[in-house]
């Protein structure tokens, strides 16, 4: 009975993913382009596309900057989420819940319609951030500017935006597992004259440490694989100078139309990225949790 | 009432204001999509940007959906979300209950390939779904699109709906076969309307994930009478290249506001139900 179960399930799965996953391997050793897919013919290559790639500074470039941007997402989005829900503890039941109704605000909104949003609040000549940096006469006028179109202008609007986005899930996460801890432990360490820092990186942070793993590993999973955000945000002409992995792989295989390359790029972020996801799941094999 | 005592000595008027001020920076965007929507047409390029409509206009809004194919792409929308929300639920269900209610050889390692492919890049995916898809004539099809969609979907959705059967107690099994139910009635009388709130709860996720993506839809659909209602939203241009804001911005909220709904109505399950399945997010 349960093959009877599983079968459906696991014919699909095994014919929509590990057969493409197997599929993109194979067209990792091959010259499949643009001619490929109207003719139909290509050749075998062996581990040429693999020795282009990983010999090509373009490719060095964009691991250096995926490991870069992808820490500075994670820890944005870490440490701004411990930082709010500490603040959640603190505050009156309907400040509380004004946060919370905020963060799921922020959390539900569409990447798709966060992108548009933050590309026209940067919009040169009647963006309003621009506008409201402008104001404050630090920077002098900036209306104009092409924030997208700039290297790093669209570096810090993508981040922003996907801390933004990020934020909320390990706020409300991390505030959820502070509110099991015990209160008479704190209490009691106040009594003895603890201070509030003393308090927090001696019972909370020990506390929540699980938690805290689970969602650092979660978002450095997430953060690797952003693309949406980029491609949507960065402007022509700094999406290739700012391309991490994930996006290069999809500019090279589908705007190119050198998918054999791309396939390549492909297969080498997933077997980077498979060093992560195995951490994840021997955490959660070894969280006790039934299997 | 100590704890109510202790609650509030803790709260100070430094952490409000300080929340406060936080909840404002972080609304802020979205605030200015809502405004941005409802303003007058000749307001929304201003180059003092008004904090304020000065009156709610309904234009953006009218040139955002009567004015586009917005109507065609909704239905392109919920054709293939659907679609594949109805495929991976079923499937889901049935591949749930025997990773649950039954020992097996190789179950443990069905677990982990179905977290593994969660994980997988983007385009790791895309480019070997497209080229099989294109070869097979699939690229360009709802059909092609809902497959797509459901390879996504399904490997959470087993997830999802793994934790509720977990919830279910072997007792309860075990009664219905004293009374003489066989395996599949008890499967499709106890257990299956049991886990109904997982069924639901997973495939609003699986809606909502099908009902964002961007990628799969712009690479598999190349005619734009397919578009997918994020496509359409990405496509507000003025005849002189630049784009049309007003509109885009009702479009987001339109677009947006289902999933924003669903998110506040279930916020109190939101974190349990999440973590637990470790949902892509």
């Amino acid at each position: 009975m349960p093959a009877i179960l599983l079968t459906p399930a696991g014919l699909v799965i095994v014919a929509l993913t590990l057969v493409p996953i197997g599929f993109l391997v194979f067209t990792s050793f091959t010259d499949y382009d643009k001619r490929t897919l109207f003719t139909g013919v290509y050749n075998f290559v062996g581990f040429q596309q693999y020795t282009a790639v990983l010999s090509s500074a373009a490719f060095w470039e964009a691991l250096v900057r995926t490991v870069l941007f992808t820490a500075a997402m994670v820890a944005g989005s870490v440490v701004i989420g411990m930082g709010v829900s500490q603040l959640m503890l603190r505050t009156g039941v309907i400040v509380r819940y004004l946060v919370t109704i905020v963060l799921i605000v922020a959390w539900a909104m569409p990447n798709v319609a966060t992108s548009k949003v933050w590309v026209w609040l940067f919009q040169p000549g009647y963006g309003v951030i621009p506008w409201l940096i402008t104001q404050l006469h630090v920077f002098g006028n900036v209306t104009q500017k092409d924030f997208t179109n700039s290297f790093w202008g669209a570096l810090v609007i993508i981040w922003l935006l996907v801390v933004w986005q990020a934020v909320p899930f390990i706020a409300l996460t991390l505030f959820a597992a502070q509110t099991q801890i015990d209160q008479s432990l704190i209490e009691a360490a106040r009594i003895d004259g603890a201070s509030e820092w003393r308090v927090y990186f001696n019972i909370t942070l020990p506390f929540l440490r699980p938690t805290l793993g689970l969602m650092t590993i979660l978002s450095i999973i997430w953060d690797f694989n952003v693309i949406n955000q980029i491609i949507l945000v960065a402007g022509v002409q700094v999406l290739k100078p700012i391309a991490t992995l994930g996006v290069w792989s999809y500019l090279t295989a589908f705007v190119n139309s050198d998918v054999g390359s791309g396939a390549a790029i492909a297969v080498i972020t997933t077997i980077l990225l498979l060093g992560i996801t195995s951490i994840y799941i021997r955490n959660l094999l070894k969280s006790g949790e039934e299997f | 009432m100590a704890t109510t005592v202790r609650r509030r000595r803790r709260v100070n008027w430094g952490s409000n204001i300080v929340a406060i001020v936080f909840a404002l920076v972080w609304i802020f965007p979205v605030y200015w999509m809502l405004n941005t929507a409802f303003k007058p047409r000749d307001e929304v390029m201003s180059e003092t940007p008004k904090f304020w409509p000065s009156h709610l206009d309904a234009a953006n809004f009218v040139a955002a959906l009567a004015q586009s194919t917005f109507l065609r792409n909704l239905q392109n929308s919920l054709i293939v979300v659907l679609g594949a929300v109805l495929i991976a639920i079923v499937l889901g269900m049935f591949a749930s209950a025997a990773l649950t209610r039954f020992r097996f050889r190789g179950r443990k390692l069905i677990l982990v390939v179905i977290l593994a492919v969660q994980m997988l890049p983007a385009t790791a995916l895309l480019i070997p779904q497209f080229l099989v898809f294109n070869r097979l004539n699939l690229t360009g099809t709802y059909i092609g699109l809902i497959l797509a969609y459901v390879a996504s979907v399904l490997p959470f959705s087993v997830w999802v709906v793994r934790g509720f059967f977990l919830a279910i107690p072997v007792e309860l099994e075990e009664a219905a076969a004293i009374d003489g139910a066989g395996s599949w009635r008890i499967l499709f009388s106890v257990l299956f309307p049991l886990v109904t709130p997982g069924i639901i709860a997973s495939s609003i996720f699986a809606f909502i994930s099908a009902w964002n993506d961007y990628l799969t839809a712009y690479v598999f659909m190349s005619d734009s009478s397919m578009y997918t209602l994020p496509l359409w939203l990405t496509s507000f241009a003025t005849p002189n290249g630049s784009t049309d804001y007003g509109a885009q911005m009702a479009a987001s909220v339109v677009f947006s506001l289902p999933v924003v709904v669903f998110f506040l109505i279930i916020q109190r399950n939101l974190v349990s139900g999440i973590s637990a399945g470790a949902v892509k997010g």
